[in-house]
């Protein structure tokens, strides 16, 4: 079809690529998901993408036969309308946000192109032809970035959360007219036209200047749901799969999708093949989205859109393995590839936090830092582990707890345990915590905390109430006595006892009342629980360390004792 | 050849906002003009609610980086003036006769783009007894709403200027040279030059003329 090198190129093939192009570029740009939950991967350009110089990627399935697109030439006109379809109800009508026509107007009887030209003069033309459509193409590209509805697409994109409007489209070749009121309340942009031999490829837009009378929000229709078995909670298997998404457990719930979805997904189709154009009433139109089914939409106006095609907008699988299909195959910073998946870290209630054992110096816990995709939300080091552990090594070990990429959540737990900060400053104990025991665990919250370790190193540092330095060089300085194997006991089981103190309060959070109970009193029992489990948890941390100087201090008014009785000894 | 100048609107910006604005409309002017194949890439703006495209090319970006740092140290070392002009050309490369003193090739501009903006001082709102102590909640609500009608304004600008590019790409395609074959990314060199605050661009123009470069004014 098209040649490497702009020769060999007809009047009619730039037209008709250049309408399919076009036609390209504005779905993509206009419907989210519109490849499906995996994007096509970044490849070297194709033959394809070499037409206009602009590697827009492989189109999708519903664009793979142009002919179906354009069944009568390059003369029909193309009309593209952009709806904004309401979700939440389906008596409401849809409304068109943007009108696209793109067509090639065939030529007056006395315009020089009416005329049969030499062929040198064609090929001129046709050189110049692309070479306008080039940039005419450019020029729609950006334009789509700057319409209103752009907003709306990278909302409904970028977010996880289903809003109560979805972004359709239908394309025909036939443009219904406005009536008086509508076309007041669109503005029109009209590129340039594009001299060919066939005519002028004129491609014009009808947009809305503003959509904030549609009141886009986030629908009501998925409930907020406690998830009480994420992955990463102490409790669960590292290597446990992915929980359902919410929609999914939300059960039938119909939101818009694309055919194209629900058959990549394998849904259940109770219609047509996604994949097939599926024509309206009129000739040479076809529709995506709810109106996918045009014989239910167009005759019985009152029939909510079938589940088939319709499928949850969340979809908690889809954004662990890939994010939202984005125009351009390297995504904007922010921007999207890696940020959508820390929206809903945002959007998320405030992390539960536990807090630390009561040394004045514990600084305020503060949020995880989110903006970075590769922190570990690990528990702070223990200080033997710390001045064990190497920069280099920290990740090696602590790769093996890092959640998997769609499931990095700023979720209580991960604040439980404190921040390095508490480390530094605090000199507490709040670096003992030890997820699985393992003594080499780093927590890293930002690149000034990995630093931490080295603090340790200092050999004049030492936590208040260090009493598992067993192996490390500090232990030597004290006598090696019973009282050190029975500290090293104590110190294991107090290990054990921040482990249980955390199961606790794990199990504390799941069998909460679920946030849906929205009355006061559920609330208040639930924050008294909460309050109850911080405070006895709180309270055992003080006793603990309470128990543990008292111990301490016997330890040490021990050795003094064993110490001025062996000076008297050797006095006498 | 003719040389196709387009003046853009002047745009009001804090200095804090430069970087953001010449980024837009250099790297949609650009997009427009690098004809070879290119892979768009979205860009959203951190300060404004707009998207504009870049054509992906690294060494663009890394280029343009460069000019907007030059751009911003040199306007910094001289803060009472306001008015500043980037300038981005495209011209060909060809052939002169070799003479004394002079190179061989010579470059022939067939399209100028200004940019004008006007630089502000950030705290064009606060009055010089405004101190810290006795500090007035209402003022500084007065403040952020002066900023955000700034913005938006500033945005709306930024907008308009990046259809007046559309537009005039769309209309001015005549003068532009034959797309080498098989380009990928920049069809057509250019550079980005940085007009010195007193030099208006009839006066580069001028001095383009006189040091030998040859343009033809339409």
């Amino acid at each position: 079809m098209a040649a490497h090198s702009d020769s060999g190129r007809t009047t009619e093939q730039i037209v008709s690529q250049f309408l399919s192009k076009a036609l390209h570029a504005i779905l993509a740009a206009r419907i989210p998901y519109i490849h499906g939950p995996t994007p096509p991967p970044s490849r070297h350009p194709r033959k394809r993408d070499r037409w206009f110089h602009l590697a827009l990627g492989d189109p999708p399935p519903a664009l793979e036969h142009p002919s179906g697109l354009i069944p009568n030439g390059v003369m029909e006109p193309l009309v593209v309308d952009i709806l904004l379809s309401p979700r939440d109800d389906p008596t409401m009508p849809e409304a068109i946000v943007e009108r696209w026509v793109a067509q090639c107007e065939a030529p007056a009887p006395w315009s020089p192109l009416h005329s049969p030209a030499e062929t040198s003069s064609n090929s001129f033309l046709v050189k110049r032809t692309y070479k306008k459509s080039i940039i005419l193409l450019r020029s729609i590209y950006s334009v789509l970035r700057l319409l209103p509805a752009q907003r709306v697409f990278k909302m409904l994109c970028a977010s996880n959360q289903s809003y109560n409007h979805d972004l359709t489209y239908r394309v025909s070749s036939f443009a219904e007219p406005f009536s008086r009121k509508e076309e007041a309340e669109f503005q029109y942009h009209c590129f340039a036209p594009v001299e060919t031999q066939s005519g002028q490829l004129a491609v014009s837009v009808q947009y809305r200047p503003s959509l904030s009378q549609f009141n886009l929000e986030i629908s009501s229709l998925l409930p907020p749901m406690l998830i009480t078995d994420y992955v990463g909670s102490p409790a669960a298997d590292p290597m446990r799969a992915f929980p359902s998404s919410p929609s999914e457990r939300a059960g039938t719930r119909s939101s818009t999708s694309f055919p194209l979805r629900g058959s990549q997904h394998g849904q259940p189709s109770t219609s047509a093949p996604a994949s097939a154009p599926v024509f309206f009433n009129r000739p040479h139109s076809w529709t995506g989205g709810p109106s996918e089914v045009p014989s239910n939409r167009a005759q019985h106006p009152n029939h909510p859109p079938t589940g088939s095609y319709r499928k949850p907008a969340f979809n908690f699988d889809e954004f662990k393995f890939s994010p939202p299909f984005y125009m351009s195959p390297t995504p904007s910073p922010p921007k999207f590839s890696g940020s959508y998946m820390q929206s809903p870290l945002r959007s998320e209630t405030a992390p539960v936090s536990i807090p630390q054992s009561g040394s004045s110096k514990v600084k305020v816990l503060r949020s995880p830092n989110l903006s970075d995709p590769t922190r570990n939300f690990l528990p702070p080091p223990s200080p033997r582990s710390a001045r064990t552990t190497d920069p280099s090594s920290q990740d090696s070990d602590s790769r093996s707890f890092r959640r998997p990429d769609g499931l990095r959540t700023s979720d209580g737990y991960s604040n439980m345990y404190g921040t390095p900060k508490g480390l530094k400053d605090g000199r507490d104990d709040s670096g003992r915590f030890s997820l699985s025991g393992s003594p080499r665990f780093t927590f890293s919250r930002s690149s000034s905390r990995i630093s931490v370790p080295d603090d340790l190193d200092d050999p004049d540092f030492s936590y208040p109430f260090a009493v598992d330095d067993v192996d490390s060089s500090d232990s030597q300085a004290r006598s090696n006595d019973g009282k050190e194997v029975s500290d090293f006991g104590h110190a294991s089981s107090s290990h054990k006892s921040q482990d249980a103190a955390v199961g606790v309060l794990v199990h504390m959070l799941r069998t909460a009342a679920p946030l849906r109970d929205s009355t006061y009193s559920s609330q208040s029992s639930k924050s008294e629980l909460q309050e109850e489990g911080l405070g006895s948890t709180s309270s055992f941390f003080m006793s603990r360390k309470a128990s543990d100087a008292l111990e301490e201090l016997q330890s040490y008014k021990s050795i003094k004792e064993m110490l001025l009785s062996q000076s008297k000894g050797k006095l006498h | 050849m003719n040389c196709e100048v387009c003046e853009l609107k002047e745009l009001v910006v804090e200095q804090f906002e430069i970087r953001e604005v010449l980024r837009c409309i250099l790297h949609t002017i650009i997009f427009h003009r690098a004809l070879g194949l290119v892979r768009p890439r979205d860009i959203n703006c951190e300060l404004f609610e707009l998207t504009y495209v870049q054509c992906g090319v690294p060494e663009v970006e890394k280029e343009i980086e460069e000019k907007i740092t030059e751009f911003i140290s040199k306007i910094s070392k001289h803060p009472n003036r306001r008015s500043h002009q980037v300038c981005l050309s495209f011209y060909e490369t060809k052939d002169k006769q070799p003479a004394w003193f002079s190179s061989k090739t010579e470059r022939v501009y067939w399209e100028r783009w200004f940019i004008n903006l006007q630089i502000t001082n950030q705290r064009v709102n606060m009055k010089p007894n405004q101190t810290k102590v006795g500090f007035d909640p209402g003022e500084k609500l007065s403040s952020l709403e002066e900023k955000k009608l700034h913005r938006t304004a500033l945005e709306a600008s930024i907008r308009e200027n990046l259809f007046q590019i559309i537009k005039f790409v769309n209309e001015k395609m005549d003068h532009l040279p034959h797309i080498p074959p098989n380009a990928e990314g920049i069809s057509y060199p250019y550079e980005i030059t940085i007009l010195s605050s007193s030099e208006s661009s009839l006066d580069m123009l001028k001095r383009m003329l006189q040091t030998g470069h040859q343009t033809t004014l339409s």
